[in-house]
């Protein structure tokens, strides 16, 4: 899933000092179960939105709309005519909702309210961590469904580095295993080791992000 | 030979070598470069110059080194995967070369969170591994990355580093042996303080026939103090200064008391590895502390330097 | 709207319910400035219901709930407690001093304590007040 975090409400409260009537709009979908965007988010958000603006612009009209998922023009054209009567909308989607909004309704001032920041997901209540960077060419099956790219800090395929101790990475050692531990303990364990004998070669980022944005196109899907 | 360097010449020979490292400067300050050439100067063979060292930024290695080859001594590169990507790597590969050097250090870079640029982006294009490999094929097949032709020699001397300290222990002699089937010629270990894991893994080294493959070269680092032993226990990842050696530190007092207690134990501590099947040579890392290069070599009985 | 005189009493039923209801019993009823609000367990006081308290013109906050190991759904107290601290962090946030939201744990037999706290939670507004 598409892990999510709140901004902080001073910057979001900076756009909105001469907004008169504000929409916010929720996302049910990630942004809801990483616990950033969803109802109960876009109303404590507005509350708090009242609260810091209470000074500066006391009269802002705040109305508040959750929809199942942002990321899809059918769930949000419903929201049409309310988006058209606001003068800003608050997208608490990730960005990829933020952008849907923008594009679909192109006239309107849609600001984000959330750091959108990783693929993963959620170990435990409250904690959610990367597990995927869209790489564009899984190569999980030679590293014990492992991932190298999005868990290990400096991305090698040939690690672990030197500063891999007790199974920590140096860069985090609290909140960061070092992959290369996790790959050499999960190969052993199923029996694959000899895996890492060979030297990987280095990655094709063409196929990633460092290619330039993506797009897949399903010809045998488009009519 | 595949450099022809000062450096292999040495090794090849069977000589135990002696390389040692200059921290550039934060500037283009050629002084600094120059009066530490002049302290490394007849003391060791080679003169390793790091590359944006954990990850703060320096006078680059390519163009520090560039100005050893002129002066007649002998570099040896250091570059990391963190800055760069394989365009720029190659780039800076031809102009070394070009310019006389002969000896390069594969690494793959501290984390620039260490660094005095937090918030810059990371290349790690590739990891020290593939670097040596790319390295090999420039030299030996005069093909670059891409798959073209490489126009001129690149006559190095390849490098890498092993880190016998760090986890998981099992793994970093396998790690070692892919490096060598990647084509490293010499390895420079972390700095040792711990002598029973060193030992263990040289042991295991010999076992895989590993030291006839390359030449290695044991890391060793000079104490200024115990405040310097506490400073790498608490905030150097994958180094590790024993308790006693800690305390030898404690009891040696202060200042020049004690600095003059870490340079013996640094001889000490050559003295034993050097009595180490597999091990050739020593890189003795004296971070900011150039000067304490010449006493650590004439206390462990490795001057003067021969001339080959 | 916020700044005021007013303090929100958001309280567990099981423990500050008897405490205010043993407190009218006893003829002491709370000040006027003191708004009673009962939830019926520490798990369900969210964000919201404090934030919302702020807004309709209180000027303080204080969260009641059993103490820990006494919450009948385990867990409640101390999510209630987890809640204050963000509801506190987003105060600070919107420019609302934190030491206006505080939370407490208490016991139904706790009725002589209750007053004292509320005094003692009104002293920096007095303070100001008086300047």
């Amino acid at each position: 899933m598409i892990v999510a975090k709140r901004k902080p409400l001073p910057e979001i409260a900076a756009n909105l000092q001469s907004t008169r009537k504000l929409l916010i709009v929720g996302c049910n979908t990630c942004v809801a179960i990483c616990l950033a965007g969803g109802e109960k988010e876009v109303a404590v958000m507005g509350s708090a939105l009242h609260l810091a603006l209470r000074n500066t612009n006391p009269a802002i009209v705040i109305t508040q709309r959750s929809i199942e998922r942002q990321c899809e023009e059918e769930f949000n054209a419903p929201l049409a005519e309310e988006i058209a009567a606001h003068d800003v909308v608050l997208s608490m989607a990730c960005g990829v909702g933020v952008q849907t909004l923008a594009e679909q309704f192109p006239s309107a001032i849609v600001y984000p309210a959330l750091n959108t920041a990783f693929m993963g997901r959620p170990e435990e209540r409250g904690i959610w961590s990367e597990r995927c960077a869209g790489c564009g060419n899984c190569v999980l099956d030679k590293f014990g469904g492992v991932c190298p790219i999005a868990r290990c800090s400096k991305n090698l395929l040939n690690g672990p580095c030197g500063g891999s101790e007790q199974g920590k990475c140096e860069v985090d050692p609290k909140n960061i295993d070092c992959a290369w531990q996790l790959i050499y303990d999960r190969l052993s364990r199923i029996g694959q080791l000899d895996r890492l004998l060979e030297v990987e070669p280095p990655k094709d980022w063409s196929t990633s992000r460092h290619g330039g944005p993506r797009k897949i196109v399903r010809e045998d899907m488009v009519l | 030979m595949k450099s022809g360097g000062k450096l292999e010449r040495i090794l090849e020979s069977g000589v135990f070598a002696v390389t040692a490292e200059l921290g550039p400067p934060k500037g283009p300050n050629l002084e600094v470069v120059q009066t530490k050439m002049g302290l490394l100067t007849g003391v060791c063979d080679a003169i390793n110059i790091t590359d944006n060292q954990t990850a703060i930024v320096r006078l680059s290695s390519v163009a520090a080194c560039a100005l050893l080859a002129q002066k007649g001594l002998e570099p040896v590169m250091q570059m990391t995967c963190r800055d760069r990507n394989r365009l720029a790597i190659q780039a800076d590969l031809f102009g070394a070369v070009a310019l006389g050097v002969r000896n390069l250090l594969c690494l793959t870079g501290d984390h620039q969170c260490f660094g005095n640029h937090p918030t810059a982006k990371n290349v790690y294009d590739m990891d020290s591994i593939q670097l040596i490999q790319m390295v090999k094929r420039m030299r030996d097949e005069r093909l670059t990355q891409g798959g073209d032709p490489v126009d001129g020699p690149m006559p190095l001397f390849i490098g890498g580093a092993a880190n016998p300290f760090g986890d998981p222990f099992e793994f970093r002699v396998i790690r070692l042996a892919k490096k060598v089937a990647a084509g490293v010629d010499f390895i420079q270990t972390q700095c040792i303080f711990d002598l029973p894991r060193f030992k263990e893994f040289m042991v295991r080294v010999v076992d895989r026939g590993l030291h006839e493959k390359v030449h290695i070269l044991a890391g060793v680092m000079p104490l200024k103090s115990a405040g310097a032993a506490r400073y790498i226990n608490n905030n150097v990842a994958g180094i590790k200064v024993p308790d006693e050696i800690v305390k030898r530190m404690e009891g040696a007092g202060r200042g020049k008391k004690a600095q003059a207690e870490g340079l013996k134990l640094c001889a000490e501590i050559i003295q034993e590895v050097r009595q180490m099947p597999g091990v050739h040579g020593v890189h003795i890392m004296a971070v900011e502390w150039e000067e304490a290069i010449a006493q650590i070599t004439e206390q462990a009985g490795l001057l003067p330097r021969p001339t080959i | 709207m916020t700044e005021g005189n007013k303090i929100v009493l958001l309280g567990c039923a099981h423990s500050a319910g008897e405490v205010v209801a043993d407190l009218a019993a006893r003829g002491l009823a709370l000040p006027a400035h003191v708004e009673w609000v009962s939830v019926p367990c520490g798990s369900t006081i969210d964000e919201l219901l404090m934030l919302r308290a702020f807004e309709s013109g209180a000027g303080q906050v204080m969260v009641l709930a059993c103490y820990n190991g006494a919450c009948r759904s385990v867990d409640g107290s101390l999510w209630a407690e987890k809640r204050a601290r963000a509801a506190r962090d987003l105060l600070e946030e919107a420019g609302i001093a934190g030491w206006r939201l505080q939370f407490c744990n208490i016991a139904p037999n706790m009725a002589a304590d209750l007053p004292q706290w509320i005094e003692e939670f009104r002293e920096p507004v007095v303070a100001e007040e008086s300047k």
